[in-house]
């Protein structure tokens, strides 16, 4: 009896490893990263001009943020998924906007601020100095700025997740 | 600045966007709210350095009437070679939320007066005084725009300005003018926006209230747009791409200026016939604005300055006339004078927003 329980448990445990094998990378990779403190950061946002959603990733110590969804994910003019027309290098005007780092390199503060980072507005093909702050679990103020703090501008973005059914 | 890829050594995963599609806010009460930029917009400035330059023209110069009519110096004219003057100003973000946008600013402008011949005490002394001391503005701004949901807001402008003919010893506050705009607004979609509303304006050189349009559009392809807050400026904008941009439109730019320091001479006391210069003229132009370096712009602007008033008005027990274009009163001006309409140039480094 103890035997065949045995054997019971080890191939849950064999069936169990397959199905998290299975589940989206992306979300796999979120329950297997070990969880250090900043995490909260982590998660689907959304600008305040709602035209974009960024997912906020941890790789080693640093955050960054990929566009993963945008309202209008097509050149008017082409009809063409929509890439990086307004990046000033012309290399990486080809590269499609669905998938772009625009945080980059964001460093968790004992202040609980993440800093050091930039962002990338795709509209102006510019990149800024950049500040994050949670005011709330749900909300971030990201502070684009040119060499001082003072000199930015902040915009409130919101966390998205599933509808509750 | 262009970005460069900092996690190239990490192998990219391959992102099933659709898992991205059916999302809502965490927090079930969050709103959203429209933003003051539409898409497409040039970018505003945050600190301004300029040089404006107007060519020469003729400045006639009415007689100067008293308090009872009668004419005080008579008038002349002479020939200005340039106006030109150092044009300065500030603009930081104090707050900036999503359900609120509150921006500071502060500005200054020179106008000197370069006379061909050098006005004496025998000539008018508008002529005199313009000469030896020129006109200047040294003012604070505040822009507050409140989204009231996701379409609609509110804008509010205000300025003091504080404009006259002084030197490095400033005019008391008490000759600091107003002004103000309040709009309400619709955003219909991120490349549109439109307010009607109502403004106390000095744009036309002396007081009005008036009714004010805002209309800032691009179109889909982000080529062509327009930026107008009328009657203030209209401008229509070819977008070549977001580090380069034309405009082809006007401007009216205006203010009282007191005339507080007194000319050399025999005239008397300028200062107790409590006069100012109502300045309002049309700016007919060709803007070029385009990023030199990342977020320094540098922005020419050249076209005719087409006078509409430059005349002298005296204040009553104290107080400004509102005439509101000769419907409510039509008192004389103290001095009625005509200007040529020269071509101009502005010039000016800029750092722009984020």
């Amino acid at each position: 009896m103890t035997r065949r329980l045995g054997i019971w448990a080890a191939m849950a445990v064999i069936a169990l490893g397959m199905l998290s094998f299975e589940l989206p990378s992306e979300i796999n990779s979120d329950v297997l990263a070990q969880k250090t403190a900043g995490d909260e950061l982590l998660g689907v946002w959304e600008p305040s001009n709602g035209r974009a959603r960024v997912k906020i990733d941890r790789i080693g110590t640093k955050y960054y943020g990929r566009i993963v969804w945008l309202l209008e994910p097509n050149d008017p003019e082409t009809g063409e998924p929509k890439t990086d027309i307004n990046n000033p290098d012309a290399a990486l005007q080809d590269v499609p906007l669905k998938g772009y780092r625009m945080l980059k390199d964001f460093v968790f503060q004992e202040d609980g601020t993440w800093t050091e980072g930039t962002i990338y507005d795709p509209l102006s093909g510019s990149t800024y100095n950049c500040v994050i702050k949670m005011t709330d679990e749900n909300t971030l103020d990201i502070r684009g700025y040119i060499g001082v703090q003072a000199l930015g501008r902040t915009d409130v973005w919101k966390r998205l997740a599933m509808p509750k059914r | 600045m262009g970005q460069t890829d900092t996690t190239s050594t990490f192998e990219e995963e391959e992102i099933d966007f659709s898992l991205y599609d059916n999302l809502s806010f965490a927090d079930e009460g969050a709103k959203r709210f429209c933003s003051p930029k539409i898409e497409g917009l040039s970018p505003a400035k945050l600190i301004s350095v300029g040089y404006d330059f107007q060519g020469g023209y003729d400045l006639s110069a009415g007689d100067i009437l008293g308090a009872d009519d009668a004419v005080l110096a008579a008038g002349g004219t002479h020939r200005v070679n340039a106006t030109h003057g150092l044009r300065v100003g500030f603009n930081v973000p104090v707050v900036s939320k999503t359900s609120l946008v509150w921006q500071m600013g502060a500005n200054f402008w020179n106008t000197n007066y370069v006379y061909d011949v050098q006005p004496t005490a025998a000539d008018n002394p508008l002529h005199q005084t313009l000469a030896e001391h020129g006109l200047r503005t040294t003012g604070i701004n505040t822009t507050v725009f409140k989204p009231l949901d996701d379409k609609q807001f509110l804008l509010f402008q205000g300025s003091a300005d504080l404009s006259g003919t002084y030197g490095m010893d400033f005019m008391p506050l008490k000759y600091l003018k107003y002004s103000a705009a309040l709009l309400y607004g619709r955003r219909p979609t991120e490349r549109k926006q439109w307010g009607v509303g109502l403004a106390r304006t000095y744009r036309v050189g002396e007081i009005n209230y008036i009714p004010v349009v805002l209309y800032n559009a691009t179109d889909a392809l982000n080529k062509w747009g327009a930026e107008v807050l009328f009657p203030a400026r209209a401008h229509v904008r070819r977008t070549i791409d977001p580090r380069n941009m034309l405009f082809f439109g006007y401007e009216l730019e205006g203010q009282s200026y007191r005339m507080w320091r007194n000319p050399e001479g025999e005239f008397g006391d300028l200062r107790s016939e409590d006069l100012e210069v109502r300045r309002g003229e049309a700016r007919v132009r060709l803007v070029y604005e385009f990023s030199v370096k990342d977020f320094v712009w540098l922005s020419v602007q050249a076209g005719y300055r087409v006078n509409y008033r430059f005349d002298v008005d005296r204040l009553m027990e104290g107080e400004e006339i509102y005439r509101a274009f000769g419907l409510l009163r039509d008192d004389p001006y103290a001095q009625v004078n005509e200007l040529g309409n020269p071509f101009y140039l502005n010039v000016s480094l800029n750092l722009v927003s984020p």
